[in-house]
């Protein structure tokens, strides 16, 4: 089919509408960041002389440094738990028959739409209570509960694809439901399994109300939160230069985290398995 | 190797339909057993309970003189190779192979090394081994799917359809070699198919279902020849046996075209009057001027008018339509739904002498040997001119055949 020139066009105005949407205030962050001083003040996009002392403030700074390292830590901790947890989960939901099998779906997804700000206070009175307050177990745990509803939705649909075939030539081949799981169907929901990982960092990564309620120090706050708390250089101005750049580093990660398994994410593993 | 016999095996599902009623069915040491049916008639699931990956709601499952009900697949030592291969898209076609040898600790790298490459060469799979199944060939991936069901020492092989996701060239060839193949091992050998040239050409014997029961277990000589009844004579061959009323009057049988005397075996199971179903395979005709003249005494001869003719080089076919009346209209038609065909017309279908010149829309003269008519009970269905003795010397021989081959 032809597309008419008019329609290309529509195309590419669109196309550059909905970038520019989303990459303007990015650059605008970045180009924030590397304004020195009073220069964020010069009424222009661009600084007028590039600079990283924003860079230098925010890697002095403890308060961001710490923030960095806990953020890191349970982010990879909760996504870890989560995707083998989930990946069990999910297993044995598009697998097995049991039953409650709808009822665990339905309650997945309904915690998934369940307001995060609901729970954040009683959370706060419990966690004081049991001693988990301003500790990373206390933000791991509620990471887990929304980060887990959303892992066992991607890997299940993901392992629905899967052909039932897979499985049973391996249990007649001779393995136990353990190998064939192990050695046939998890290697096969990779893309799965990643994609699922990688939606559970960002969630918790990006996290900021449980990160603002249930700490109260450096002891766990997360890179989000602790941003909040930025002072910068002097107290006297408003560090918005320095909470430019910081917000530039935490991004850093996540972009890296997509480029590198761009091609892991992509589907179509399970081609030539079975004559389609 | 091993024996299977399956003792009155049931499956029956929640919603209490039976998929499998009641089979019995006792397979040979070595034998190459096909379960042949229409879709629908339970030969997958048959085999899937041989295997394992379906439970047996009653019966008795036994390989090897052991019970296997509540085996578990791997406990069974079976390998199956399934109806679109199942290979492991993430392993190359080398370790696809070695996959059931490296599930057992037991065996040595070298060992592994050595039987992969064994089936490889038998399947000529040498060049593709490290290549994934992706880029390989719907005849290649079926090739990779028997290498891994071959390279163990196992009670028995099932096939699941192999071939029916292959074009018919390559389907035609993989026959051959599953064929050569299963001589080759010796190894029992249960096949499960649709086609029902592959369910002659391939088996010792074939057992054919219909709606979850077994019809007739038979070598195919003895199915084509002696089938206990009209599903089966109409399963088997290809095109398929021709339907005919047949009105039984004093001792004659009054046929569409043409009149012959009873079968004498039908003697006593009719009585006057009765309409009966005349089965006539389209190779018990021919024309009557290029008929062997040894062979008129056997048969009756008719003039019919053709209504197509189809010349396929080695063989020819002529289509000639006829009037039926109700009954046995909707019989057929009832029939052939089930063989998952669709009557639209009762014609006879006759196999001719390709040198036959003969040209559509015009009366000729047919000989058809009538001794080979079989005669049907249009109500249950029964073949009544079944020739048990010659069914039995058939048995006969083919079990001899199979004796031979395995104790040699």
């Amino acid at each position: 089919m032809k597309v008419s020139r008019r329609t290309q066009v529509y195309w590419i105005v669109g196309a550059i509408l909905i970038i520019a949407y989303a990459i303007i205030p990015v650059l605008w962050i970045v180009s924030l960041s590397f304004k020195e001083g009073d220069d964020i003040t010069n009424k222009s996009f661009l600084p007028t002389t590039w600079s990283w002392e924003n860079y230098r403030t925010v890697f002095a700074s403890d308060l961001f440094t710490t923030a960095l390292r806990n953020s890191v830590g349970m982010a990879l901790i909760a996504t870890t738990i989560s995707v083998i947890l989930a990946t069990l989960a999910a297993y044995a939901i598009s697998r097995l028959d049991f039953p409650g099998k709808r009822l665990v779906l339905g309650v997945a997804l309904a915690i998934t739409v369940f307001p995060v700000i609901a729970i954040a206070t009683p959370l706060f009175n419990l966690w004081r209570t049991i001693g988990l307050y301003d500790t990373w177990l206390g933000l791991i745990i509620p990471y887990l509960s929304y980060s887990l509803p959303l892992a066992v939705y991607v890997l299940a649909a993901f392992f629905r694809e899967i052909p039932w075939e897979m499985e049973q030539a391996a249990q007649v081949d001779g393995a136990t439901s353990w190998q064939a799981f192990r050695r046939v169907i998890v290697p096969l929901a990779t893309p799965g399994v990643f994609t699922a990982a990688i939606l559970t960092f960002f969630a918790v990564w990006n996290d900021f109300v449980f990160g603002i309620t249930l700490t109260s120090s450096e002891a766990a706050r997360p890179v989000p939160a602790a941003l909040a708390f930025f002072q910068g250089a002097s107290q006297f101005s408003q560090p918005t230069a320095p909470i430019a750049a910081a917000a530039v580093v935490v991004t850093i990660p996540v972009v890296i985290l997509v480029l590198l398994f761009q091609r892991k994410i992509v589907a179509g593993l399970t081609n030539g398995a079975v004559k389609g | 190797m091993a024996a299977i016999e399956m003792r009155n095996i049931v499956k029956e599902y929640g919603d209490g339909f039976k998929a499998v009623n009641d089979i019995s069915l006792d397979i040979a040491d070595g034998e190459f057993m096909i379960l042949v049916g229409p879709s629908g008639c339970g030969k997958s699931t048959l085999l899937r309970m041989i295997v394992g990956l379906e439970d047996i709601t009653s019966g008795d499952m036994v390989i090897g003189g052991d019970r296997v009900n509540e085996k578990a697949p791997r406990d069974r030592n079976l390998s199956m190779v399934f109806q679109n291969y199942a290979l492991y898209p993430h392993l190359t076609v080398f370790e696809n192979i070695a996959f059931p040898l490296r599930l057992n600790k037991k065996v040595s790298e070298d060992e592994i090394r050595r039987r992969v490459k064994e089936a490889a060469d038998m399947l000529e799979l040498n060049e593709h081994l490290e290549r994934k199944p992706a880029n390989l060939s719907g005849g290649q991936r079926q090739r990779v799917a028997m290498g891994r069901a071959i390279v163990r020492q196992v009670n028995a092989f099932l096939f699941d359809e192999p071939l029916s996701n292959l074009d018919a060239k390559l389907r035609g060839q993989m026959r051959t070699e599953i064929s050569r193949m299963q001589r080759r091992l010796g190894t029992t050998t249960v096949y499960v198919t649709h086609d029902q040239t592959e369910a002659m050409t391939l088996g010792d014997r074939v057992a054919v279902l219909r709606r979850g029961f077994l019809q007739q277990v038979a070598s195919p000589r003895e199915l084509y020849e002696q089938p206990v009844n009209m599903f089966v004579a109409g399963f088997i061959g290809s095109p398929p046996m021709n339907f005919l009323p047949a009105v039984v009057a004093g001792q004659r049988l009054q046929l569409p075209f043409l009149e012959v005397d009873l079968p004498a075996k039908a003697a006593g199971k009719v009585t006057d009057g009765q309409l009966l179903i005349a089965g006539m395979r389209p190779d018990h005709f021919e024309d009557a001027r290029l008929l062997d003249p040894a062979k008129r005494e056997r048969g009756a001869l008719f003039r019919a008018k053709v209504d197509v003719t189809e010349w396929l080089g080695d063989s020819q076919y002529a289509y000639i339509p006829f009037e039926a009346n109700e009954e046995v209209t909707r019989q057929l038609a009832e029939l052939a739904a089930e063989l998952d065909s669709e009557a639209l017309r009762t014609q006879l279908i006759i196999s001719i002498d390709a040198m036959s010149r003969l040209r559509e829309n015009q009366e000729a003269e047919f000989w058809a040997d009538t001794s080979r008519m079989h005669l049907f009970d249009p109500r249950t269905g029964e073949n009544l001119t079944r020739d048990e003795d010659a069914a039995a010397d058939l048995a006969h021989l083919e079990e001899e055949e199979l004796r031979e081959r395995t104790t040699r």
